[in-house]
């Protein structure tokens, strides 16, 4: 099992720099992005991943674009454009070679004071492997708080992932945002423990 | 002594008065998103306090600026943040009378 990122906002106000790790037995990632505008922002990822018999190694730089955003008073929605560019080393069996590579993920997520949803899908294909990535988010905040306070939500995560795992996997998640910090927890129901944290200054 | 005494009253008034105004946003759903927002209204020139109440999906600043900030600039600065604005409005409560009026609660 891996996956790429796809998170509740996955860049924040112009001139942020954005960092992110991502780790679970078979997936690990650090992440750092700059967001050059309001609705752009550059970054670099580096992952590691291993699932099926494949090990993957990835460095890779990404563009996203938000492409849309309806702000209304209670809530938030929007369209997301993430392009990758890099290199992974992909290893199965006796195969072990270095492919180039371009993958877009679309994203879209919608969001009040009390409820969650998100779903994405990334095209991910190297050489003759698809790798493409779908998953679905959706939640709940156990309650309201205040500004200074830390909102707990509980998230249930489905993912599909391509070559790697055929089955579509289930995680719920505990999400604990405070400001500038966003940190989430889980355990998939084939017992893969995950941890995502991300942090903007 | 009293005209002295009455300049040095009249001018501390003056020094002391500030400005509030309260921002009704759209868009400001969790404090993840309000941080962006509290960092780029903080970062203005003669601002001095700031609240965000995510309940009622408005902020407060405070300025010691006699005229308050810009509608304009406050715009500006919301949007690059990401967000809208649904309405300024120049307010007679300081922030930390607002503060504590919504914290009561």
């Amino acid at each position: 099992m891996f996956q790429m990122t796809c998170i509740a906002a996955p860049m924040s106000y112009k001139g942020s720099n954005t960092t992110m790790v991502d780790i679970s037995q078979e997936y690990s990632k650090i992440d750092t992005s700059y967001a050059i505008t309001a609705k752009d922002s550059l970054g670099i990822r580096l992952y590691q991943a291993k699932g099926e018999g494949y090990k993957l190694n990835g460095d890779e730089f990404y563009y996203l674009r938000r492409l849309h955003r309806i702000n209304a008073i209670e809530s938030q929605a929007n369209l997301w454009l993430f392009t990758s560019a890099g290199i992974v080393n992909v290893k199965k069996n006796n195969r072990n070679n270095n492919q180039a590579y371009v993958s877009p993920t679309v994203q879209a997520d919608y969001e009040t004071r009390r409820i969650y949803m998100m779903g994405s899908y990334q095209l991910f294909r190297v050489a003759n492997d698809n790798f493409d990535t779908s998953k679905f988010k959706a939640g709940f905040s156990f309650y309201k708080t205040s500004y200074e306070e830390t909102q707990p939500w509980f998230i249930l995560e489905l993912s599909h992932f391509n070559t790697i795992n055929k089955k579509i996997e289930v995680i719920p998640t505990l999400r604990l945002i405070n400001k500038a910090l966003y940190f989430e927890a889980g355990v998939s129901t084939e017992g893969d423990p995950k941890l995502h944290l991300m942090y903007t200054f | 002594m009293k005209k002295i005494l009455y300049f040095l009253l009249l001018f501390l008034s003056f020094t002391s008065y500030s400005a509030t105004q309260r921002i009704e946003l759209m868009g400001m759903v969790c404090a993840f998103c309000a941080q962006g927002i509290e960092k780029n209204l903080q970062d203005i020139e003669g601002v001095s306090n700031v609240y965000i109440n995510l309940d009622n999906y408005f902020v407060v600043i405070e300025s010691k600026n006699t005229a308050g900030i810009s509608n304009e600039k406050i715009r500006n600065i919301i949007i690059d943040a990401g967000y809208d604005v649904n309405k300024i409005e120049i307010i007679s409560e300081s922030v930390e009378d607002i503060r504590k009026k919504y914290e009561k609660k």
